[in-house]
């Protein structure tokens, strides 16, 4: 079958098409292929998630294990549950170890960390296994609240004095 | 009215305007079938807009045509298409497709309408290019051929389907005497071996009447005069004589309608 | 102020009786069965000349947009010593915004304006005519495969100019300018994501090709078959294909994200 140039050129030009629609998901979106297949899931209930993203990086000591695959709120005690991917090679994760959400910088984006703790199967401690809960959180540090925290304290006796001399100066 | 054969396509009462223009008024006219019929008229009279309304790419303000006894404006656009494939025109400008072969372009309908092997194809292509004179341009672009061959190419365009009618447009416009002899034989020609009916609007009445088996003359939105050519060069009316002799001033004034004073605008 | 009033009556009656006809003109034209056989070969030509023949000003339009941002994006982070984010800015600014509409007014300039006149032409030839003379339906024939190239065409334009956008962007900040490669990309693969930002900027381009293309095929259909009326034509797509891209972009960013 012979084809004309233009079916060529057409031919190309699809394909150029899809390569870039292909490279940008991979390359750009950092669109990790068959990662389904091998991950487990593990939930973590948080008092305050803070700006906590979808696809958010699970990290442990820096290194990327898995991401954020669900938000939601526990409807009896409303309290936030994340759910995260945890990928396969990693399931040594002792019962014991601590999530936590922290920032990347002061303003950068959100992310949780794990911290594994110790294993000791004497003490009761076991490996987390699909669909778990981690018992120990550390929720999100809110940076108003802190900087509202730390005015308050650093200006309390100052602010006080002001403030009485605002109401005696009203009557 | 001519006896054999009836009428093709018949007008009755037609009115239309075109741009708050009023070009036809009450117009009744009959095509008779397998005949050469002429419509003759003065510019601007919309000769072309009648080929038009009988296409039914215009729509008329009032009044039916009828072709082959169905009413053009009644039918949906699906009916309207298969019944075109009955008739075919020839414009004024050939409108061959430029990015076809003339070849490519006869081949066309045949390639739109019919399921024919590509062999068939070829086969009846060549035989119309050669009814036309035009084999030897098969493969030459329509930018390549000159005005008079454009036309024959698109003559061959036009009887590829073998219709039943075929209107020319003004098809001896801007060509050069040898040339409207060669179509108005090819008219006459394709006419009687084809067994179609053919209609010409043109002003280039010396050369039609020749041809013509019946002559319908239009102007200012209705029939002037109607009747065989013997019937029209022997017509009284003095507009229809003006007409036919070419006589540069008569009831069609030289001037313009509405001129006005020429002194008092000087 | 009565002639004013009617002036306006006007105007806005023969616009909406406008888009009435380019309403009945896509419906006619895409309602039909498709005769895949046949109209592939047409297809295939139109996306040759819509698609193909852009391919150029697009790769070179892309690549200067990325490279500017890169250089702007740089300086600007440079005061605040967050270079770092060099790479999410360049990919999420041609991502949301560039990509999809300067694809999109590129193509209006340079593929609708030609589908208009070249449209437009046919008709003043009386090629449009013909083919309705020849009961062969120019809706299904020149307007249907147009639009159906313009609407595969620009997307894939849209995909082009982003990847060339942001390969500009790094070949300033990281070949140029010294940026870490590691940090320019992980920093975008953490901000750009597959269904927040790719497919949203997928959907503007699919939607900004279906006007665009229907604008520019519209005016060409319903253009005065003269050389003045097409020239208007010509311009009135370009102008309203621009507008309505503008428009709809603020629309579908409003909308997605």
């Amino acid at each position: 079958m012979k084809y004309l140039k233009t079916e060529i050129a057409v031919g190309f030009f699809v394909l150029a098409g899809i390569i870039a629609a292909v490279v940008l998901s991979l390359k750009v979106a950092g669109l990790v292929l068959n990662s389904d297949s091998d991950v487990y899931t593990l939930h973590a209930k948080f008092d305050n998630i803070g700006s906590l993203k979808l696809r958010a990086p699970v990290k442990i000591g820096g290194v990327l294990v898995g991401r954020v695959s669900a938000i939601r709120l526990d409807p009896k005690n409303m309290t936030p549950v994340v759910d995260m991917e945890i990928q396969a090679s990693c399931d040594k994760l002792s019962s014991e170890s601590r999530a936590s959400i922290q920032t990347a910088g002061i303003i950068g984006e959100q992310y949780i960390s794990i911290t594994p703790g110790f294993y000791d199967e004497d003490a009761g401690t076991t490996y987390l296994k699909n669909g778990d809960y981690f018992e120990d959180t550390g929720s999100a540090l809110v940076l108003e609240d802190l900087i509202g925290k730390f005015l308050y304290s650093a200006g309390s006796s100052s602010k006080k004095d002001d403030g009485k001399d605002g109401a005696e100066a009203q009557k | 009215m001519p006896k054999d054969g009836g009428s093709i396509v018949q007008i009755r009462d037609l009115s239309f305007s075109y741009s708050g223009k009023q070009i036809y008024k009450g117009l009744t006219v009959d095509f008779p079938r397998g005949k050469i019929t002429a419509v003759l008229g003065p510019s601007g009279t919309g000769k072309t807009t009648v080929l038009r309304l009988i296409g039914a790419q215009l729509r008329p303000d009032s009044g039916t045509v009828l072709f082959d006894g169905t009413d053009m404006n009644s039918l949906s656009r699906r009916q309207l298409y298969s019944v075109r494939k009955k008739m075919s025109m020839l414009f004024q400008s050939g409108a061959l497709f430029q990015d076809m072969t003339v070849y490519e372009n006869t081949a066309f309908p045949l390639q739109v309408h019919t399921k024919l092997p590509s062999e068939i194809i070829h086969d009846i292509v060549t035989m119309k290019l050669e009814s036309v004179g035009m084999r030897a341009a098969a493969d030459l672009y329509p930018a390549e051929l000159s005005g008079g061959m454009a036309r024959r190419a698109a003559l061959a365009r036009s009887i590829a389907l073998d219709p039943e009618l075929i209107m020319y447009d003004e098809p001896f416009v801007g060509q050069d005497p040898i040339t409207k002899g060669v179509l108005v034989e090819l008219i006459a020609d394709l006419n009687s071996s084809l067994g179609l009916t053919s209609i010409v609007v043109t002003h280039d009445v010396r050369e039609i009447m020749d041809v013509a088996d019946y002559v319908v003359i239009l102007a200012e939105g209705a029939v002037l005069g109607q009747g065989t050519p013997d019937e029209i060069r022997s017509s009284k009316d003095p507009r229809i004589v003006q007409f036919i002799n070419g006589d540069y001033d008569g009831p069609y004034a030289f001037h313009l309608k509405g001129s006005g004073d020429y002194l008092e605008e000087l | 102020m009565a002639d004013f009033l009617g002036f306006l009556g006007r105007y806005f009656l023969k616009r909406v009786a406008a888009l009435g006809r380019s309403f009945l003109m896509m419906v006619n034209a895409l309602c039909a069965r498709p005769d895949f056989k046949r109209h592939s070969i047409l297809l295939v030509r139109e996306i040759y000349f819509i698609g193909v023949q852009s391919v150029i000003i697009i790769i070179v339009s892309g690549l200067f947009i990325g490279m500017v941002l890169g250089l702007q994006g740089f300086n600007i982070l440079k005061d605040f010593m967050a270079t770092g984010s060099l790479g999410t800015l360049v990919a999420l600014a041609i991502i949301r915004e560039l990509g999809p509409v300067v694809a999109a007014l590129l193509y209006a300039g340079r593929a609708g304006s030609a589908l208009t006149a070249e449209i437009g032409q046919l008709k003043a030839s009386e090629q449009l005519s013909a083919m309705e003379m020849m009961a062969a339906d120019p809706l299904h024939r020149v307007i249907a495969p147009r639009f159906w190239a313009g609407v595969i065409s620009l997307p894939v334009l849209s995909l082009l100019f982003t990847l060339v956008g942001i390969y500009g962007g790094k070949f300033v900040g990281v070949d140029w300018l010294g940026l870490d490669d590691g940090i320019f990309w992980s920093a975008m693969q953490g901000s750009v994501d597959l269904l927040d930002d790719l497919v949203p900027m997928v959907v503007k381009s699919v939607v900004f090709a279906i006007v665009c293309t229907w604008i520019a095929l519209f005016n060409g259909y319903d253009c005065r078959p003269t050389s003045a009326g097409i020239s208007a034509a010509t311009t009135a797509t370009v102008v309203q294909s621009s507008l309505a891209v503008l428009g709809l972009d603020f629309v579908l960013t409003a909308l997605m994200f």
